[in-house]
C-alpha cells in the first residue's frame, strides 16, 4: 500500500472532489448527445477516471463512485442518499451535470480508513 | 445477504402501490433510504453503511448507472435492489464498509 500522509486527522475534501469529478464528466461526455449504445461505456468511463484521480490523493480513504445518466425525454428522476458513518472525518460530493440531451449525477462517498 | 430482503422490505413499505407523483417523490426517496439505513444499523454489526435510492418515472427515457469503490475486497461489499411497479422503477443500492 502507498504511504499515507500521518499525523493530524485528515477530513474529506468535497471541493476538491466537486472540481475532479467535474473534470473527468467533461473529458467523457462533454460536447456529446445521448447515444443508447455508448451509455454504457460513458458511465463506466466516468467512474473510473473519478476513482484514479481521487486515490492518486494518496489519502487514507476507501471511496465509492457512483454515475447515473439519463436520457432528457421530460421523466422525472429523483435520488437520495443517507449515511451510516463517522461525521467528524467521513464525507460526500454530489455533481450534477447537463447538457442538451442528458443529465448526469454522480456521487463520491469517502469513509476514513482507521490507520 | 439478508441486506436484500431488508432493502426490498423497505421499498415495499414506503412506496409499494404508490403511483408516480412529483410531488411526493422527494419524501418517498428520503424514506427508502431512512428505513433501509436504520433497518441496517439494527443488525448490529461493524459496519458504515451508504444507501443510495433512484427513483424514475416510466415514459421511455434510458437510464444508466454505474458505480465503483475503492475498498478492502475481503471485507466490504456492495448489494443493488431494483424494484418497479406500473408507473416508475426504483433502484436501491447499500454500500458496507467494515469499521
Amino acid at each position: 500500500m502507498e504511504e499515507y500522509n500521518s499525523g493530524d486527522e485528515v477530513i474529506f475534501n468535497s471541493d476538491e472532489a466537486n472540481t475532479i469529478v467535474k473534470e473527468c464528466i467533461e473529458g467523457v461526455i462533454g460536447g456529446t448527445d445521448y447515444d443508447q449504445s455508448k451509455v454504457n461505456q460513458w458511465t463506466a468511463n466516468i467512474v473510473e477516471h473519478s476513482l484514479t484521480h481521487l486515490v492518486k490523493q494518496g489519502r487514507p480513504f476507501k471511496y465509492i463512485v457512483n454515475c447515473a445518466i439519463m436520457q432528457k425525454t421530460g421523466a422525472g428522476l429523483h435520488t437520495a442518499n443517507s449515511c451510516y458513518w463517522d461525521t467528524a472525518t467521513d464525507g460526500s460530493c454530489t455533481v450534477r451535470w447537463e447538457n442538451r440531451t442528458m443529465y448526469c449525477v454522480v456521487s463520491v462517498f469517502a469513509v476514513a480508513v482507521a490507520l | 445477504m439478508d441486506d436484500y430482503q431488508t432493502e426490498e422490505e423497505s421499498v415495499e413499505a414506503a412506496i409499494g402501490g404508490n403511483a408516480y407523483q412529483h410531488s411526493r417523490v422527494n419524501q418517498w426517496s428520503t424514506s427508502v433510504v431512512e428505513q433501509c439505513l436504520s433497518q441496517l444499523s439494527k443488525l448490529g454489526k461493524p459496519f458504515k453503511y451508504i444507501v443510495t435510492c433512484i427513483i424514475m418515472q416510466k415514459n421511455g427515457a434510458g437510464l444508466q448507472t454505474a458505480s465503483t469503490c475503492f475498498w478492502d475486497n475481503s471485507t466490504d461489499g456492495s448489494c443493488a435492489v431494483r424494484w418497479e411497479n406500473k408507473s416508475m422503477y426504483c433502484i436501491v443500492s447499500v454500500f458496507g464498509l467494515a469499521i
